[in-house]
């Protein structure tokens, strides 16, 4: 088997566009959020978010970012014609496979990837129907051609993959994994699976989403996830005192390919993937299963994948949603997988700075991953301040944790009770 | 490893269970019934809807099918009636679940009345939406509803707790699905699992949206179904053998050259070549050009055109299509089967299937 590894990254996050954002601000124990600026959110029950800063996802932002070897601006020009750019998670995701792409120094001979992205849901835009609203119906007969027929009522799934093997000219196949908050890591385990199959050379893979829009704000409210506090420490992740979730919007891309092939082209990887595993909980679909014996045996088919015990993990990057009902679930499944071990074993979640990235978290928690080894430092968990005796493991708090480890676990957890655990190596 | 197929199970217009499919009729543009989906949106448009679900296939009390979009409700009974059929009763923890899946399946009446509460002189006006007209609906569960609930429902009825994964598809993700769920037995991750597909290409926006698109135009039938296939890697009682699962990127290139080019390295490397291609074309060039490259290829091989009986069912188009050849083979009406997948993604997909656990 020819091991599967990381040799470029990119990503788009509350702190900024870029990994470096990322990075920096994790590293200084920063939180990145904020009321939400996109549209008016004041009536709404949850009115922050971690809202990636830029003022409009434009050719011209595009265009101050990508860094490809041809002209690409007529075609990002024409997508922002068509409306294709409209829903946000597009755009977030040609940003972050551009920097993936140009980290992992991909160039011609990387063509033949493949794409495996996590792309979250497709976003509905209420505003289309309001033309054809008459009497309490929509009238279907009067809707004709559009402006902006690529995201006419809503955009679809799809639509973030198609652009980024045009934007890339990728040959190879594009899978779009729709597993919920599961996916973004399932997307990158499918990715090394297809490169230790031999099914694929190399795969830009990640995931992408925006839910920081009035209908899926509305409807995750609707649900009681968030937090009903609009308040910049909202999500307290593992904190005695959570209430709830903050919605986030981004994107983190990555670069996948065999370890030899790596090497071979003079690209240092920046981590192996050592193994990966999922499951389902069959409990309730906006729900964990309390015990955490679902999620535990996504750990344990990952650990048993990357052939390691528990003794070999030596940090946790959680889903940690800080939710009622996620965290103490998820502290029962990590015991239960580490064992004794638990006790010191560091433990993370990004969400209390970045919020919940939904389809794209894994993701992105997947890049701040990667922290613990480009720099030697565990990510903090902003917001958490006091423990939960519920939460029985060993929380990082609100400042990174100094640390050289070998190996990360990285958790997800979607709706619908999907579970995937990614296992990182350390490439000395 | 060998990979059997022990159960396969689809709901289809012919109605429920894999034995309605022997009696299919072949659909036929002018003779379709309309679609009483699209009644009140876009009434007249002919469909291959599934009929009425007969009382014995209900799985869910009123309460539950209410929150559930109609490619959940389908592959939730695909699923338990492959799992019956496959006779996987024991350890369902351990059973894995892949599906491809769709989009938006809920109600547009939720929407209109969201609409109601929130549109002011011709104009949305968020702060009434985030005042009174959240309070119509939630549109996470009815408009914009989850991907994965069309998997998930159903793994949570069934108590499936294995490896799983939902990926979209307008065709490939269904084939991604079985690809992925032959790996997880092959790899060590289950020994088990459910691979298919579940859609509905008759949701007011879904139509709307092929329509718009052009695909009304040039052959597409709306339909809507699930289908799914029990696997494991013991051939005991199986129905039929997995023989390979492949997709074939056409988009950028033209679909001839790459079904030829498919068809050309089976017959070069294949220990036997199938006596019968199913294709499941998603329009009349689809059609027309998987008709001229098997015709070219494999002579004298017999042809069904799953879509002439399914229609396109979106995700779970291929899905169908499988199931209609283990059919075939259960029937003793071949003894291998090429199925031929194009979906509206422009992706070719292909799945080779043998009787029983001979070879």
């Amino acid at each position: 088997v020819s091991r599967a590894v990381i040799t470029g990254v990119g990503a788009v996050s509350a702190f900024g566009v870029g990994v470096d954002a990322l990075w920096n601000g994790l590293a200084r124990g920063a939180g990145a959020i904020s009321e939400i600026r996109s549209f008016d959110a004041g009536t709404f029950p949850t009115r922050v978010a971690g809202e990636v800063p830029v003022a409009a996802a434009s050719t011209a932002l595009l265009a101050d970012h990508l860094r490809l070897e041809r002209d690409v601006l007529p075609l990002i020009s024409q997508w922002e014609a068509d409306g294709t750019l409209r829903d946000r998670k597009t755009p977030f995701a040609l940003l972050a496979a551009a920097e993936a792409w140009g980290s992992a120094q991909a160039g011609a001979s990387e063509k033949a990837a493949s794409l495996s992205l996590a792309s979250g849901l497709e976003q509905c835009f209420l505003e289309d129907f309001v033309s054809l609203f008459r009497d309490g119906r929509i009238d279907w007969n009067s809707d004709r051609a559009s402006a902006l027929p690529k995201t006419r009522f809503r955009s679809p799934a799809e639509l973030p993959a198609r652009c980024l093997s045009e934007l890339f000219e990728l040959e190879g196949r594009t899978i779009v994994n729709a597993s919920a908050c599961a996916a973004g890591t399932l997307a990158v385990a499918h990715a090394a699976a297809l490169v230790e199959r031999g099914s694929a050379p190399v795969v830009l893979c990640g995931g992408t989403d925006s839910l920081v829009n009035p209908l899926a704000l509305g409807g995750m409210s609707r649900i009681g996830a968030p937090s009903p506090r609009a308040e910049r420490d909202a999500c307290r992740p593992f904190d005695r005192r959570r209430d709830g979730l903050v919605i986030g919007e981004g994107s983190a891309m990555f670069v996948v390919e065999s370890e030899e092939r790596a090497r071979a082209r003079g690209v240092k990887p920046l981590a192996r993937i050592l193994g990966w595993g999922s499951s389902g909980d069959a409990h309730r679909p906006t729900a964990p299963l309390p015990d955490g014996s679902a999620a535990a045996r996504a750990m344990e088919r990952a650990l048993s994948r990357a052939g390691l015990g528990a003794g070999d993990v030596g940090y946790v990057n959680a889903h940690g949603t800080g939710t009622l009902l996620n965290d103490p679930a998820e502290a029962r499944a990590i015991r239960k997988v580490l064992g004794a071990h638990a006790d010191r074993v560091p433990v993370s979640s990004i969400k209390g700075a970045v919020g919940h990235l939904m389809v794209a978290s894994g993701a992105i928690e997947l890049a701040a991953s990667l922290l613990a080894f480009e720099r030697d430092l565990l990510p903090g968990t902003a917001n958490h301040r006091e423990r939960d005796p519920e939460c029985d493991i060993d929380v990082i708090g609100e400042m990174p944790r100094a640390a050289a480890v070998d190996v990360v676990l990285k958790n997800s957890f979607g709706f619908g009770g999907q579970n995937a655990t990614l296992v990182l190596g350390r490439v000395r | 490893m060998r990979i059997f197929v022990v159960g396969a199970e689809a709901v289809s217009v012919c109605g429920v269970g894999r034995a309605a499919l022997a009696s299919h009729p072949v659909l036929r543009t002018g003779t379709l019934l309309p679609s009483r989906q699209l009644a009140r949106t876009h009434p007249g448009v002919g469909a291959a809807e599934v009929p009425e679900i007969p009382e014995e296939a209900e799985l869910f009390s009123p309460r539950a099918t209410a929150r559930m979009s109609r490619a959940s409700q389908l592959a939730s009974i695909a699923v338990k009636r492959a799992l019956r059929e496959a006779d996987f009763r024991d350890a369902r923890h351990e059973i894995g679940c892949f599906l491809g899946v769709g989009g938006s399946g809920g109600s547009v009446g939720e929407v209109e009345a969201m609409l109601s509460t929130s549109v002011t002189e011709g104009a949305l006006s968020y702060r009434l939406l985030g005042n009174v007209g959240l309070s119509a609906c939630n549109p996470l569960l009815t408009f914009q509803t989850l991907h994965n609930f069309t998997l998930c429902h159903p793994t949570i009825a069934e108590g499936l707790g294995g490896p799983n994964g939902a990926f979209f598809s307008r065709g490939a993700g269904t084939l991604v699905a079985l690809e992925e769920a032959a790996a997880s037995i092959r790899e060590g991750d289950c020994t088990r699992a459910l691979a298919g597909g579940a859609d509905t290409a008759l949701h007011p926006v879904t139509w709307a949206e092929l329509a718009r698109t052009g695909y009304a135009e040039n052959g597409l039938i709306p339909g809507e179904g699930a289908g799914v296939l029990a696997l494991t890697s013991s051939g005991e009682g199986a129905l039929a053998e997995l023989e390979s699962v492949a997709i074939h990127r056409a988009r950028g290139k033209t679909l001839e050259r790459v079904t030829t080019r498919a068809l050309h390295e089976v017959a070069a490397g294949a220990p036997a070549l199938p006596d019968h291609v199913v294709i499941a074309p998603w329009g009349d060039a689809s059609r027309a050009c998987l008709r001229a490259c098997v015709e070219a290829r494999l002579q004298r091989v017999a042809m069904t055109d799953a879509s002439r009986i399914f229609g396109e069912s979106l995700a779970a188009s291929p899905a169908l299509a499988w199931v209609l050849g283990v059919d075939l083979l259960v029937r003793g009406a071949a003894t291998r089967v090429l199925v031929l997948s194009h979906g509206i993604d422009e992706e070719l997909g292909w799945v080779q299937l043998s009787r029983g656990g001979a070879r």
